[in-house]
């Protein structure tokens, strides 16, 4: 469980400012580099923060990746400074009107790209032997040692993909929200929140954990009140956690004696 | 030269030194079985051939050449594949992506290889067939004996090393799994097969071992150590000899 | 077993003894007391240097907290600093809106905290580890929104100011007096909580929950009341802190503040209180001289957790507790005998158990397939089979672990039904474990005081529980490593001191769990003495065991499983002849 799962949105969304308006790439060069960058980056962080704690115990692991989620963004506090920045939206036309409605492209971009990933993700989950040998590392990894599947490797490549993931959803979220050291926390937790309400290991589970936050956000800050907006999200993570802690799809693992 | 030759192997955890002092052989085209009583050090001798403990000193050469102290990666490209007790099938994938996975200790392979060898145990094992999509976790133990043959098999090694296979199988189940070792032979493969039902591992053993807390026993052929008193013995006590 | 009866040790005796020493302690929290008086009289009265002292000891009460809930009993809780804000903002609320008296504050806000903890607690029952964690950032995360929001009572953004200190306390010195012997109050606290029997429940809940729940103790309970007591802590802590800087607002405590707390409880080591002085006062002090990183000190916080969880995993206090490690004087004098019958049960019933048509299918898989038997009071009684048979998941089954699919087990005539762990053990019955499950940050007499400290036993003060322990240790021959770490003994002297354990609790029914695996021969052999020892004295013991050597010396009786069935119940003799159990375990076809 990776604490600093947000954090790697908010990296994604600095080198996305630091590439193009820093540096002046293209939007789009600077899109693709920021998340390969942050894959490059998972790797690191495989390494430093997961590897020399892989045998120690849950607790210590989770630990140490809250420590990361704190040095993540505070680092970045001392290097760029506190203000949040700015970028413009994937496309210059920020929107249309269909009917009555403003439909945002940016939203688009997102549902668009979040779409694509399921696809990109089930192709290589379900079609590629490198996604069965991932799956097989996490659901045994002696066994897999022993049929000679790199086990280092693919916990690398696990990393190298969450951080890229998560890279891509920093770069898509940055131009809605602004980007700031805050914005990896806020999506952590409700990127966590979604999953244990959908249930860990269940992708179904996860968008439909996503949707279920976003909606009690809105419906909440709609029709009750609006300060409390992210509150709403937490309620119904807690009630799920107390009703049915495996979330809607996932299985519970109990210990054997 | 003999395919696989132990000497003097020492093995420890953190408990304390579980074998003291194996030496054992297996010759090419040979099944060889390693008898005993549960917690007699089998499991740990196969697990010190394929790399999967770290505290043994002793001599492991495989093909005349030092296996000791290799990855279990490296082991299981040499040619040496390990089922390990309890079958270990992964439970989220199908019996297609299991069997394809033990195929993992030979890089580029083109789809076309793979899958022709999946036919190929696809034909030796015809059960497998109809179950080829079923996930690991819905499979019954008789059912995952054979996946997780299929998938050692897939790894074309020259010695397979059998963990009790017959552990928690009904015992028709018990004889049809003891044919398909046979038939593995037949086909050139080496068997060390660790067994705790020592008459099945008999019946189809070339020659045995019997361990007892970490040392070998008695070896020899299937009939004579069938008749051996201190084989009965090292599994039931004293009392199992006095009527036989 | 000694055959002398010389004097019985006296109770004074056992004074040396750590855990029985009522004033332990105490000459060191007055050493405290006195410190206090003097830092608080000599620190100047106002301005920079006292602020940061206030600062340090009411966060370290609060710090003392996240040692209770997660140095003791191993739970996750990134919260603590809420509960510093809750405990703030109560003090605040009463006292400068309600008009209430600064001591009636601080005592609500503790109750108050007290209230959510333990609410926070009620969440362990379905969860663990970064389930439980999620649990209490998700409240950390409300209870901010909440400070932020809720205007009318909290006052908003802008928090509560004006927060009167107690009357005739006003002076600095005074008020840092107050908050530094209220510090010195929690670290003793929290340190004999530590050697009191609570603490060693929730010591053994972290280490090892499953042998904790069949020690007899209720898992569920200690984590309440460790979430309890660290929420209390807490209050405490903001209470003061409320007084000492007379203003309170949201971004006081937020998650952030969670994480500091977290990362101070860590560095100084979160197993002792000391640990939560030593980490507080280096990390509130310490930001202080490196004034010049200011920007970057959260930064440095995450990256010091990560380093101290890889190099540094008991913190300073604790790596230095170790090197300064020494031994317990060993107590010499005959102890009492072990009273090795259950002084409580009333021996009724010619059976101490009885098993009846008892089934565990695990889905399609029957593990257990109508068992019945029954083990006669005062025998041991063996349980033997190939592996794969049931042996185990009838013993887990027996002793509350896994519920059963079907069928009954009375022990000593009364229904066992759904029972947990804890309350099975509570009516006589202990274990131990094939895969050995000692408390492994407890002592080996600690261990074994565990499971003297058996509800339902008959030990009521300290000192008969570590006479119980010692008398216990004693049978098994351990006598005088009562005061190691328990993980430094060898491997088969851990499972005597399992044994131990089982033993001191005087028990009804002893299960025994393949207790001769891993044991080298020498060791068997001495377990085989014990085991004799054992029935001597009238016990009752069902085991489980693969080495029939040891089974033929000591069984009296023994049934056999097979594919989760009974194929043979008798006397060694007859059992280990019989021809259908030779062929169960040879694999040979069951003669006609």
């Amino acid at each position: 469980m990776n604490f600093a799962q947000g954090q790697f949105s908010m990296l994604g969304a600095y080198i996305l400012l630091v590439l193009f308006v820093g540096v002046g790439l293209p939007y789009w060069a600077a899109f693709l580099a920021s998340i390969i960058l942050m894959a490059g980056f998972g790797v690191l962080f495989a390494g430093a923060v997961y590897w020399p704690l892989r045998n120690r115990g849950q607790l210590t692991v989770i630990i140490s990746t809250i420590g990361a989620s704190i040095l993540l963004p505070n680092a970045v506090l001392a290097l760029y400074g506190p203000s949040p920045a700015t970028v413009p939206t994937l496309f210059d036309n920020p929107g249309f009107m269909a009917g009555s409605v403003f439909v945002d492209t940016q939203y688009l971009s997102i549902i668009a790209f979040t779409i694509l990933m399921v696809i990109l993700q089930y192709l290589i989950f379900e079609k590629t032997m490198l996604g069965k040998k991932l799956q097989a590392t996490s659901q045994d990894k002696e066994m897999a040692a022993m049929l000679g599947i790199p086990v280092a490797i693919m916990v690398l490549i696990t990393f190298a993909y969450s951080a890229a993931l998560g890279a891509l959803a920093g770069v898509l979220v940055a131009p809605v929200l602004f980007v700031s050291v805050g914005m990896g926390a806020t999506i952590a937790l409700k990127a966590f929140a979604a999953n244990i309400i959908g249930g860990f290991g269940s992708i179904p589970g996860a968008i439909l954990g996503g949707i279920i936050i976003g909606l009690a956000e809105t419906l909440g800050a709609t029709y009750l009140s609006t300060p409390y907006k992210d509150a709403y999200g937490f309620i119904i993570l807690l009630l799920v956690l107390l009703v049915r802690p495996q979330g809607l799809f996932g299985e519970l693992i109990a210990e054997k004696a | 030269m003999s395919l696989l030759a132990i000497g003097g192997l020492h093995a420890r955890y953190n408990a304390g030194e579980v074998l003291h002092g194996l030496d054992v052989t297996v010759e090419e085209g040979e099944i060889v079985a390693l008898l005993g009583a549960n917690g007699a050090g089998k499991t740990t001798t196969l697990r010190s051939i394929s790399g999967l403990l770290d505290n043994i000193t002793g001599k492991i050469e495989f093909e005349g050449k030092s296996i000791l102290g290799q990855s279990p990666g490296a082991i299981v490209r040499a040619g040496i594949s390990h089922i390990p007790e309890g079958r270990r099938v992964f439970p989220g994938l199908t019996v297609r992506e299991n069997i394809l996975l033990g195929a993992s200790n030979r890089s580029r392979l083109s789809r076309a290889t793979r899958d022709t060898k999946l036919e190929e145990m696809l034909t030796y094992f015809p059960d497998l067939r109809r179950l080829i999509d079923a996930l690991g976790w819905t499979l019954s133990g008789g059912q995952l004996q054979m996946v997780a043959v299929a998938r050692g098999l897939m790894a074309r090694p020259r010695l397979l090393l059998l963990d009790e296979p017959s552990l928690g199988l009904a015992p028709l189940i018990v004889q049809q799994v003891f044919r398909i070792i046979a038939d593995i032979r037949a086909r050139g493969t080496t068997v060390l097969l660790v067994e705790q039902n020592a008459h099945m591992a008999l019946s189809v053993a070339d020659r045995a071992y019997v361990l007892e807390t970490g040392r070998i026993l008695v070896s020899g052929k299937p009939d004579v150590l069938w008749n051996d008193p201190q084989v009965r013995a090292a599994y039931l006590g004293g009392l199992a000899v006095v009527d036989t | 077993m000694s055959t002398m009866e010389p004097a019985i040790v006296a109770p004074e005796k056992l004074a040396v003894i750590p855990a029985a020493r009522w004033w332990r302690g105490l000459p060191t929290a007055a050493a405290g007391l006195v410190v206090a008086v003097l830092v608080a009289a000599v620190a100047p009265g106002h301005g920079y240097t006292l602020n940061i002292i206030m600062q340090a000891a009411t966060y370290a009460i609060g710090v003392a907290g996240l040692v209770v809930v997660l140095g003791y009993c191993g739970q996750i809780s990134l919260a603590q600093a809420g509960f510093l804000g809750i405990g703030a903002y109560v003090q605040a609320i009463l006292t400068v809106h309600a008009g209430v008296p600064f001591l009636i504050g601080t005592v609500a806000a503790v109750i108050v905290c007290g209230i959510f903890g333990l609410l926070l607690g009620f969440a362990s029952l379905r969860l663990g580890g970064h389930y439980l964690a999620m649990v209490t950032i998700s409240f950390q995360v409300i209870l901010t929104l909440v400070m932020t929001n809720w205007i009318g009572l909290t006052g908003g953004p802008d928090g509560v100011s004006g927060i009167p200190r107690p009357a005739g306390l006003e002076d600095g010195h005074a008020y840092l007096g107050l908050c530094l012997v209220l510090l010195v109050g929690a670290v003793l606290f929290t340190w004999r909580l530590k050697l009191s029997r609570l603490g060693r429940a929730m010591q053994a809940v972290r280490d090892n929950e499953i042998a904790a729940g069949t020690c007899g103790i209720d898992v569920f309970q200690i984590k309440v009341v460790a979430f309890g007591i660290s929420a209390m802590l807490g209050g405490l802590g903001g209470a003061l802190f409320a007084g000492a800087f007379s203003y309170v607002s949201p971004d006081q405590f937020t998650f952030d503040e969670s994480i500091v707390m977290l990362t101070m409880a860590l560095l100084g080591g979160v197993q002792s209180p000391f640990g939560a002085l030593l980490g507080t006062f280096t990390l509130v002090i310490l930001p202080e001289w490196l004034r010049f990183l200011r920007e970057a000190y959260l930064a440095i916080y995450g990256a010091a957790v990560i380093l101290i969880m890889i190099f540094l995993p008991e913190g300073l206090w604790g790596w230095a507790a170790k090197r300064l490690y020494r031994r317990a004087p060993v107590v010499e004098g005959s102890l009492p005998p072990l009273p090795l019958l259950s002084q409580t049960a009333g021996l009724a019933g010619e059976n101490a158990l009885e098993v009846d048509g008892l089934a565990k299918h695990f889905g399609g898989l029957k593990a257990l397939d109508g068992i019945s038997f029954n083990v006669r009071r005062g025998s041991v009684h063996a349980l033997i089979g190939p592996n794969g048979s049931g042996k185990t998941t009838f013993l887990n089954v027996i002793s509350g672990l896994y519920r059963a699919t079907s069928g009954a087990v009375r022990l000593a005539n009364v229904p066992m039904g759904t029972l947990p762990p804890h309350q099975r053990t509570k009516r006589g019955m202990t274990r131990t474990y094939q895969n050995i499950r000692v408390f492994r940050g407890l002592t080996v007499l600690e261990n074994v005081m565990i499971g003297a400290e058996r509800p339902g036993n008959d030990v009521r003060d300290p000192a008969a529980v570590v006479s119980r322990a010692l008398s216990a240790l004693d049978f098994v021959g351990l006598r005088h490593d009562a005061s190691l770490p328990v993980g430094s003994l060898p491997y088969g002297h851990q499972r005597y001191v399992e044994i131990a354990r089982a033993l001191a609790g005087s028990p009804d029914l002893l299960l025994l769990d393949e207790p001769a695996a891993g044991l080298n021969s020498t060791e068997k052999q001495e377990l085989s003495e014990l085991l004799r020892r054992l029935k001597g004295h009238g016990l009752t013991i069902l085991v489980i065991e693969h080495d029939m050597k040891l089974i033929e010396a000591v069984a009296d009786h023994i049934t056999v499983l097979n594919f989760g069935r009974c194929i043979a119940d008798g006397t060694p003799r007859e059992v280990l002849s019989h021809p259908e159990v030779i062929a169960a375990y040879l694999g040979e076809p069951v003669p006609a």
